[in-house]
């Protein structure tokens, strides 16, 4: 006998329709899954069979024959387990035939037979090309979110046995949690002192400026940093559902309701690979952390101790807003829209750094600074240094005094300059095309003469030219001020930018 | 010495078989100490000295006691050759392998001459130190050395404080007629250097003097190949290395001794606590020679050790007028180029600012602290204050100049 099941199956960020042929006929006793399965798909045979027996269903003693199609793509993960299960039962005759019309199946199966979590269920519910998909209790979040009602859920194969025999109805699915308003425990009133760092962070918030932090430890670069994404607007629904799928995919636990509202933040540590941190790796191309943070924060602390290699391939990404990872296999394209802010230390030894006041050598100091190629360097908008702040800027009795902003303040200032962005037509001021600054970015006539002189004197480049700009319109925005650029922005965003990293220039 | 001086007057071929191959060569055997090759080369002409070691006649001093005569005459296979010495090839067979005045002849078409106690254009100002170089290689013009010499030294990793201070330093000397005479290092020294080139007349005497601890052909560190360029064609390059060789660390406090034994002065600029510039102001006391120290900002660790100099008796220097005062050559036309101008008025905002600045290198961040004025503001006012020059910017942080 032969039965058919639809599922799917995940490439990079996407689901893919798969259906699951079984096919029981007579012979020695066996178990076969054919179409390109990996090893967790090839091992459901051992699951599923205990699952049934466990079920207190009845294995065939037949050679039994599962077909993945199409054949072409490799498929992974345990999610075939319930569909395999759902079909055998159909070929073995032990569900009537007719029971499993206009359905999908998705699910991973313990041993006892009960239903498991499937990571990328949102995409793969997605991508089921049936009326009705079946899911296990705990993907039902993130199935509802894409299929509405038509979802249901089994907490077990006995029980969703019985309902396809017509004994019972669908049991009732979990309740969707509370969606509590997200509150970030991570606030500015935190940060004592640190008057540029603030500054940088906001701005960096404002109009998605890549911020990078030099500083010694302990200086708070990491503080800062960790409460950039509290300053960030609440993701709409369409960028949530996006977030979701990504998150879903890679197996990073949604929040209540499976809708990421809050932008991430993923801080991968230095020693991450390049397909970590880009993508790719397996036959179902796990999203990397660039993917991961879309939308939000991307964090990298030590930014020179990371591989160059690694650092180089973030490149193209950050400026495009997207990578495209290409394997002999597949090629997916994961979106990577992130807010990059990195950490490091203005030299080895990792002291105040200030000129004369380390014993690093020069030779030693520029090998740090070059770890961090011109090009990746380039695409910080913001280098702010940060110092550990002044004993008196701790010893403040903030209770009394109330002068540090919190995260809510800044972020009040944050959501009018990101509204004035969008009202221009860019989704932030980072992204204003450079032809198109003089349009959407005027500036006054002392502005520009300033920006000349420091063009004139060497010290600002075409290219840092046109970001200092968007720099100084954001800076207005956040004054509130619609008109032309002034001097003073731009007096703000040449000190935002600071020749951190930069080491003695000896010849003339 | 009276052939080496004929050979140095006559141009062309006839100096190549003259006597600075082989003074060359000897410099080169293993072995082969300052000390050892000055006693050498007083008793012998290079040349014959050569043939003596070729013969046997003179050997390699045994180990440990280079400086004093014991073993530099003795016959071959004497007894007090000890088997460790034994194992090493002697200089005879050294001497015999190799071709010197070939070797030479290529060296010397690179524009690179040699000079040795005795002859007119070994510095006078060496003949009677107590560590004399052997033998001095050099590119360039020896015209400087005539010249009243003083040295600039400091630190590599200098302040931008520091670096101004070196540049006007010998930029002034070198207009006043002083060959500035340095390390060609990173910091202090190239900074010196450069103000000498800045501040030579054309065609002026004093051109500056670069002492280096690699070969006068190898530029050390890297970076300042174009720089070595400069001093050689405007000054000279001096080493007691063969051409050729690299730098390496023991070779740089002996470098220093011979850039004591060159000058009239040594003008420590910033020393940190433990300094090569240190050993120079230390070698130049051993010789008499006088040393000033120009005061740093007490809490720089850049000045620790110029500080500390200063503290145990060298008296300072503020400009190149003192140096020049001290020298007794402070000339009126060379003073009235060193005036000070007058102070610039400055907007309120500055002036928070240059005080939030002080003394010592501060973060923008610092300044936005303690001025307690915005980052736009600010910025404002560290524009100002640079352009009438009285703070600069160094690797995004802030000093102020005056």
């Amino acid at each position: 006998m032969l039965a058919t099941v639809s599922s799917a199956t995940l490439v990079g960020v996407e689901g893919k329709a798969v259906s699951v042929e079984v096919h029981v006929t007579r012979g020695l006793p066996s178990f076969t899954v054919v179409g390109l399965p990996d090893a967790s798909c090839r091992e459901s045979r051992d699951r599923v069979r205990a699952a049934v027996l466990s079920s207190g269903l009845k294995w065939p003693q037949q050679r039994v024959t599962v077909n993945l199609a199409p054949s072409s793509v490799r498929k992974g993960g345990a999610g075939f387990d319930l569909p395999i299960a759902v079909a055998l039962l159909l070929a073995d005759e032990q569900l009537p035939g007719r029971s499993v019309a206009g359905m999908a199946f998705l699910g991973e199966l313990g041993l006892d037979g009960s239903l498991r979590n499937v990571p990328g269920a949102l995409a793969l519910v997605d991508a089921l090309p049936a009326q009705l998909v079946v899911v296990p209790p705990s993907c039902s979040a993130e199935a509802e979110l894409v299929r509405g009602s038509d979802v249901r859920c089994a907490s077990d194969l006995r029980q969703l046995v019985e309902v396809l025999r017509g004994k019972r109805g669908w049991p009732a699915r979990p309740p969707s949690p509370a969606v509590a308003a997200p509150t970030d425990s991570l606030d500015m009133t935190d940060v004592v002192g640190q008057p540029l760092g603030r500054l940088a962070v906001e701005v960096a918030a404002a109009g998605g400026h890549h911020l990078l932090l030099v500083g010694p430890p302990g200086a708070g670069k990491t503080m800062l940093a960790e409460r950039l994404p509290g300053l960030l607007p609440s993701l709409g629904a369409d960028q949530a559902l996006e977030v979701a799928r990504i998150h879903s995919a890679a197996g990073i636990p949604l929040p209540p309701g499976a809708l990421v509202r809050r932008p991430p933040f993923r801080a991968p540590h230095h020693s991450a690979s390049v397909v970590s941190l880009i993508g790719g790796g397996g036959n179902q191309m796990r999203p990397g952390e660039l993917s991961c943070a879309h939308r939000g924060v991307l964090f990298m602390d030590e930014l020179g101790e990371f591989p160059a290699t690694v650092l180089d391939t973030l490149r193209q990404p950050l400026e495009e807003g997207r990578v495209l990872v290409c394997r002999a296999r597949a090629s997916v394209v994961f979106p990577a829209r992130v807010l990059l802010v990195a950490a490091m230390n203005p030299c080895p030894c990792g002291r105040e750094g200030g000129p004369g006041s380390c014993r690093c050598r020069e030779s030693a100091r520029a090998r740090y600074a070059a770890r961090v190629s011109g090009p990746l360097l380039d695409r910080f908008d913001l280098r702010v240094e940060v110092d550990r702040p002044d004993v008196a800027d701790l010893m403040v009795d903030t209770t009394r005094s109330g002068r540090v902003e919190s995260t809510a303040e800044v972020a009040r200032r944050v959501a009018v300059a990101r509204q004035m962005a969008s009202a221009r037509g860019v989704p932030c001021n980072a992204e204003i095309p450079g032809p198109g600054l003089d349009q959407l970015a005027p500036v006054e006539p002392g502005a520009r003469r300033l920006l000349e002189v420091r063009l004139r004197q060497g010290r600002l480049s075409a290219r840092g030219l046109h970001r200092v700009r968007r720099v100084a319109r954001t800076l207005a925005d956040l004054d509130d001020r619609p008109g032309p650029v002034r001097v003073d922005d731009v007096y703000g965003a040449l000190a935002l930018r600071s020749d951190v990293l930069t080491t003695e220039e000896v010849l003339p | 010495m009276t052939g080496g001086a004929g050979s140095r007057s006559a141009p062309g071929p006839q100096r190549l078989t003259g006597h600075e191959a082989y003074a060359a060569a000897l410099s080169g055997l293993p072995g082969m100490g300052p000390a050892t090759l000055v006693q050498i080369l007083r008793q012998w002409e290079p040349g014959r000295a050569w043939e003596e070691i070729r013969a046997g006649r003179l050997t390699r001093p045994s180990p440990g006691r280079s400086a004093t005569p014991v073993g530099l005459f003795s016959e071959p296979g004497m007894s007090d050759e000890q088997p460790v010495v034994k194992s090493r090839p002697t200089w005879a067979e050294i001497t015999n392998r190799l071709e010197p005045e070939s070797w030479w002849a290529a060296i010397a078409a690179r524009g690179i001459d040699v000079t040795w106690p005795g002859r007119a254009d070994y510095p006078a100002a060496l003949a009677n130190d107590p560590h004399p170089p052997g033998v001095l290689f050099w590119r360039g013009s020896l015209a400087g050395l005539q010249q009243p010499c003083v040295a600039v030294v400091g630190t590599r990793s200098a302040t931008a404080d520091g670096r101004a201070v070196a540049f006007e330093l010998g930029r002034d000397l070198a207009s006043a007629g002083v060959s500035v005479v340095s390390g060609l290092a990173l910091g202090i020294d190239g900074a010196a250097h450069l103000g000498a080139l800045e501040g030579l007349p054309a065609g002026g005497p004093a051109g500056p003097v670069g002492v280096a601890a690699s070969g006068v052909d190898v530029p050390y560190p890297r970076r300042h190949a174009r720089l070595w360029e400069r001093v050689a064609d405007a000054g000279a390059i001096l080493s007691e290395t063969l051409p050729g060789r690299a730098a390496q660390a023991w070779r740089f406090p002996t470098r220093n001794r011979v850039i004591a034994g060159l000058v009239r002065m040594v003008v420590v600029v910033e020393s940190h606590a433990s300094g090569g510039s240190l050993i120079t102001a230390e070698a130049a006391l051993e010789r008499g020679v006088e040393v000033r120290v120009v005061p740093g900002p007490v809490h720089s660790p850049a000045s620790a050790g110029s500080n500390q100099l200063l503290y145990d008796g060298p008296g300072p220097v503020r400009s190149a007028r003192d140096v020049l005062d001290a020298l007794g050559m402070i000339r009126p036309e060379a003073a009235a180029g060193m005036a000070h101008v007058d102070s610039p008025v400055l907007s309120p905002d500055a002036v928070a600012v240059l005080e939030a600045t002080g003394w010592r290198p501060c973060s923008m961040n610092q300044i936005v602290s303690r001025a307690s004025i915005g980052v736009a503001a600010a910025g404002a006012a560290l524009d100002e204050l640079e352009s009438v020059g009285y703070v600069v910017n160094e690797g995004g942080w802030w000093v102020r100049r005056r």
